[in-house]
C-alpha cells in the first residue's frame, strides 16, 4: 500500500461535524422598558387580545378572561404580577398564549420582538438582590452593542404555576 | 332542554355596575323592584341604582339580589358554556362563562351570591 493509499484508507467519509453548541429558542417581547424572553416551547400562539371580560374578585394581575376559538383564557398582567407597574389594554395590544402543563393563560405584552436563539453559554445569572422579580428570572442575556438589547429570561412555566397557586391561596 | 339533539339552557341577562352577567333562568323566581330586604353582591361591581332585584328561592325562603337592569332571556346552546378557569380564581358566585358573540359573559350562581367565600360581601 502506498502512502497515499494508506492516507486515503484513514481519511474520514465526510467532514467532521462542528461541536454542538447548546442553545435554546426564546419568544421575546417587550414588557414595560424590559425585553423579556420565555422559552418558545411554552408559547402556543400570539394574538391580538379581544374583548376582555372582567371577573369578580380576581387577583389584580388577572385582568379578566377572553374567548379564543371556544377556549376561555385568563388574561395575565405580568407587570402587575411582578410588581413593576401595570399594563394597559388597547385594541392593538397583543397577548401570547403561554402554557404550563394543562394550564394556559394569555399574557399581555407591550410589543412582540420575535424569536431569538440564545446559546446557553451566553446566559448569565440574574443579579443577586432583593428584587422579587429575581425569583422568576432564569438569567439574563447581556446587551451586545446598540443593536441587541439585554434580554431577561423568565422561568415561565414556574411563574404560571406560582401565579395560579397565589390565586388559590389568596 | 334538548332541541333537535342540541342541549340548550335559558339564561337571564342582567347588569350590575355597567357589567353584563347571566344567571340560569330556572333559578330566578321573578324579577321585581328591590325592597329593603334586597342584598348587594359587591364583587359584581358597584351598583348604579340597584332598583331591580332577581328574586330566587333559598333556604330561608326568598332572597333578592339587587341589580341595575335586566336584559331579558336568552336560550343558548350548552356547548357555548364554559367552566370558569381555575387559574382565574374568580369569586365563588362566578361559576362559568357563556361565549356569546360579543365577549364572554360571566355566569352567576344566585345561591352562591348569598354565601360566598367572603362572608361580608353580601350585604
Amino acid at each position: 500500500m502506498t502512502p497515499l493509499q494508506r492516507a486515503l484508507a484513514e481519511a474520514p467519509e465526510r467532514a467532521p461535524a462542528p461541536p454542538a453548541v447548546p442553545k435554546q429558542e426564546f419568544f421575546s417581547f417587550r414588557l414595560g422598558e424590559l425585553a423579556v424572553g420565555v422559552p418558545s416551547i411554552d408559547v402556543r400562539e400570539v394574538v391580538r387580545v379581544g374583548w376582555v371580560t372582567p371577573l369578580p374578585r380576581t387577583p389584580a394581575w388577572i385582568l379578566g378572561v377572553f374567548g379564543l376559538r371556544g377556549e376561555v383564557l385568563p388574561v395575565l398582567d405580568l407587570l402587575r404580577f411582578l410588581g413593576k407597574g401595570e399594563s394597559r389594554l388597547t385594541d392593538r395590544t397583543r397577548v401570547f398564549v403561554g402554557v404550563a402543563g394543562s394550564h394556559a393563560a394569555a399574557v399581555v405584552t407591550d410589543g412582540v420582538l420575535g424569536l431569538r436563539e440564545v446559546k446557553e453559554a451566553d446566559i448569565v445569572a440574574a443579579p443577586v438582590g432583593g428584587d422579587a422579580v429575581n425569583e422568576h428570572v432564569r438569567g439574563v442575556v447581556p446587551a451586545r452593542g446598540v443593536h441587541q438589547e439585554a434580554l431577561v429570561l423568565l422561568h415561565f412555566s414556574k411563574l404560571l404555576q406560582v401565579a395560579r397557586q397565589r390565586a388559590v391561596t389568596r | 332542554m334538548n332541541l333537535g339533539g342540541e342541549a340548550h339552557i335559558d339564561l337571564l341577562l342582567f347588569e350590575v355596575g355597567g357589567q353584563k352577567y347571566a344567571a340560569h333562568a330556572e333559578q330566578v323566581r321573578r324579577v321585581d323592584r328591590a325592597t329593603a330586604d334586597a342584598f348587594e353582591r359587591r364583587s359584581l361591581g358597584p351598583l348604579r341604582d340597584g332598583q331591580r332585584a332577581l328574586v330566587f328561592e333559598c333556604a330561608e325562603g326568598e332572597a333578592q339580589l339587587r341589580v341595575d337592569a335586566v336584559h331579558g332571556f336568552r336560550r343558548v346552546a350548552v356547548d357555548q358554556l364554559r367552566r370558569m378557569p381555575a387559574s382565574a380564581q374568580a369569586d365563588a358566585c362566578a361559576v362559568g362563562l357563556w361565549l356569546s358573540d360579543e365577549q364572554p359573559l360571566v355566569l352567576v350562581d344566585l345561591m352562591e351570591t348569598r354565601k360566598g367565600r367572603h362572608g361580608s360581601d353580601a350585604t
